[in-house]
């Protein structure tokens, strides 16, 4: 299951440990014919750290990790890893590990001929091998399945080979792409967790390339959110879900209530905005009359009854209107809200409970109140 | 033929038919589809197989096995044979060498670049045999164009013998039959995930070892396929070693044609023809097994 980053916007994120930079990569630029798929993009990974590049389809990041492996050339810019220059090596002699999206076993080859063939091929003896794979091949627990054909196993099976044999050499960098996109919900929520586990216990260094913003808040310690060949913001998962420095960023990681308006008072670092379901108060600076849009987490909000509780100095919004739709989701329930002029699409609102509260049926009228510490204000894109 | 395997087991087909262990399991209907074809290819080549492996055995008194004696132990047809297995072998192989390259382009190539290639794989077989046989005739006579634009090069001084040889029939064979080779083997290729070379270069393999442990194994179910096709088709052939080398290489299908035109021989030529025919299907069953096997493998 997802468990979802401490929500309070001010909590700090977990203190990195100023490891040396193990991956940098600097002014990245790749153009395939007029469209610019890298752009001047930068990003340094420390050692032992795991990164998520996350974003949508051709936003860059598969191509991102194909010049990191050396299976695509850059047009500009430089890959170092461990401070040695690998920007023109190709791809066989980089030792960086690649978990591919399909997985790219050789189907001639069974699961303990898999994880050799890299040895092999680097040119250690059977002899040699032979302990090395059975020690990854224990790594993943698939000894009882050594001879076996790799079309013989089941999905989650395949992604342990291909994490074995990328592992087999001790690559001193693994990059996968997409490695839980081919399992099914269930498996994938278990496999994230194990994959993450087990190569936090082998100590290696790894980016994950992902369109799935769940599975970035899972397994990374840092998230890199591309958009169009950059990264639109770079931060761990708390500080990405809690502030996220964009409208596309807030877009792409979770839920959000987002209400276009227009700011009518700017004083002391705090905005007054007037959206269609009425005055809403955030920290923000921006002056008056200029077009944002406010965005509230789902579990931020509260149904207004629960928020009478909390002293009026708090600094809270309300809002009222009725309610358009319930999800009811197990151990959450959202209940969305109707929003008058929600012609854009860029209106709509949502709260997310613990519980179903007792009438609440859509078309139900509804209260709910969030602290103006909680609303997070952007300039309308 | 494979029509009349089982449906693949998930379809709905084979499962209502699991629910219902004790009816006796019967024939697919789709292997009917099957039967028109089958009707036709029974009139049109079983019966007159039968009735040339009948001939073979023929004799004034009944039945006799002089035709295979007559074929099997006399050195001058032991010889034949000889010479129609050598080319095929050599054609297959010449082929495969040409072919093998030729499919990766053509498997890797877009566009107009594709179709380019394509159209120049198709548009040998537009072009009859004899035609094409007629055509390698005037490059390599002696007065050809080969040998004028060697002389004219300055490379030879007099104009070589190359219509009537031995290597001018092998080229010759290699062009008529190239196109067999190229298909299969690139029908292969095409399926072929590029990633499975990228994931081996990721882990240190080197692009020979590439090529000699992943693309070159997962490709050999197309080349067994080229190869079978092409020395079936070669060690049978008639026109272009007729017109190429005529009686100074005489092949199995050349002894069988005269000995059914000139001589009247029925004996001798449908004996011929059932050796060349078991010579056929040995290779054509063996290079099957073989596909099967490559292709359990490979699965």
């Amino acid at each position: 299951m997802t468990t979802m980053p401490s929500l309070a916007v001010e909590a700090t994120a977990p203190a990195r440990t100023s490891a040396p930079e193990h991956l940098v990569v600097s002014g990245a630029t790749k153009r395939f014919g007029a469209v610019t798929v890298l752009d001047d993009l930068s990003i340094s990974v420390a050692k032992g750290e795991f990164v998520s590049l996350l974003g949508p389809s051709g936003c860059g990041k598969t191509t991102l990790l194909r010049c990191v492996a050396g299976l695509l050339r850059l047009d500009r810019g430089r890959i170092l890893v461990a401070g040695a220059e690998i920007t023109r090596l190709p791809a066989h002699k980089r030792n960086i590990g690649v978990v591919f999206q399909n997985y790219a076993l050789f189907p001639h080859l069974t699961v303990a001929e898999n994880l050799g063939f890299g040895l092999r091929a680097q040119g250690v003896s059977r002899a040699e091998a032979a302990p090395r794979v059975a020690e990854a091949l224990a790594l993943v627990r698939m000894t009882e399945h050594a001879d076996k054909p790799v079309t013989a196993l089941s999905g989650g099976q395949q992604q342990r080979v291909a994490v074995a044999r990328a592992l087999a050499v001790r690559p001193s960098l693994l990059l996968l792409d997409e490695p839980f996109s081919a399992l099914d919900r269930k498996l994938r929520e278990v496999m994230q967790v194990e994959l993450k586990h087990l190569l936090r216990e082998v100590g290696i260094t790894a980016i994950f390339v992902t369109h799935d913003q769940e599975e970035a808040l899972v397994v990374s310690d840092r998230i890199a959110v591309m958009n169009a060949g950059r990264i639109e913001q770079l931060a761990d998962p708390a500080t990405l879900y809690g502030r996220p420095a964009s409208l596309y960023v807030l877009d792409f990681v979770g839920q959000s209530t987002r209400l276009t308006g227009q700011v009518m008072e700017s004083a002391e670092g705090e905005v007054t905005v007037d959206t269609p379901l009425g005055r809403v108060r955030a920290p923000g600076l921006f002056l008056s009359g200029s077009q944002v849009v406010v965005a509230v987490r789902p579990e931020a909000m509260m149904l207004d009854g629960v928020a009478a509780g909390m002293p009026p100095s708090a600094g809270i919004n309300r809002l009222t209107t009725r309610i358009r739709e319930v999800s009811f989701l197990g151990s959450r329930t959202l209940l969305h809200l109707e929003v008058p002029d929600s012609g854009t699409t860029v209106n709509r609102a949502l709260i997310e409970l613990p519980r179903l509260p007792e009438g609440a049926s859509p078309g139900n009228p509804v209260t709910v109140a969030f602290r103006a510490a909680d609303t997070m204000v952007f300039p309308a894109s | 033929m494979s029509v009349s395997a089982a449906a693949p087991p998930a379809s709905s087909l084979s499962a209502a038919r699991a629910a219902l262990p004790q009816l006796p399991r019967r024939l697919d209907p789709l292997a009917l589809l099957a039967l028109p074809a089958l009707l036709f290819m029974a009139v049109v080549f079983l019966m007159p197989l039968l009735l040339l492996l009948w001939a073979s055995v023929r004799a004034e008194g009944g039945f006799s096995l002089a035709g295979y004696v007559r074929v099997l132990g006399d050195s001058y047809y032991i010889g034949v044979i000889g010479n129609s297995l050598r080319l095929g072998l050599v054609t297959a192989f010449g082929a495969l060498l040409l072919g093998y390259p030729a499919a990766f382009a053509l498997a890797r190539a877009r566009g107009y670049a594709q179709a380019i290639l394509f159209a120049l794989v198709f548009l040998p077989l537009t072009v009859s045999i004899i035609v094409k046989s007629f055509g390698w005739g005037i490059v390599l006579r002696r007065d050809g164009i080969l040998n004028w634009l060697l002389i004219s090069l300055g490379l030879i001084e007099r104009p070589l013998r190359m219509l009537f040889t031995e290597e001018s029939l092998y080229a010759g064979m290699i062009n008529v039959f190239l196109p067999f080779m190229v298909l299969p083997i690139y029908s292969v290729v095409r399926m072929l995930d590029p990633r499975l070379s990228e994931a081996a270069a990721t882990l240190g393999a080197s692009p020979l070892f590439r090529f000699l442990r992943i693309t070159l194994p997962l490709s050999l179910p197309g080349v067994v396929a080229g190869l079978s096709i092409v020395f079936s088709l070669a060690v049978a052939a008639y026109v272009t070693p007729s017109l190429l080398m005529g009686d100074r290489y005489m092949t199995m299908s050349m002894v069988m044609a005269k000995a059914f035109l000139n001589l009247r021989d029925w004996q001798l030529g449908s004996a011929m023809a059932a050796v060349l025919l078991a010579l056929a299907v040995a290779v054509v069953v063996g290079a099957g097994l073989l596909q099967r096997r490559l292709a359990r493998h490979g699965q």
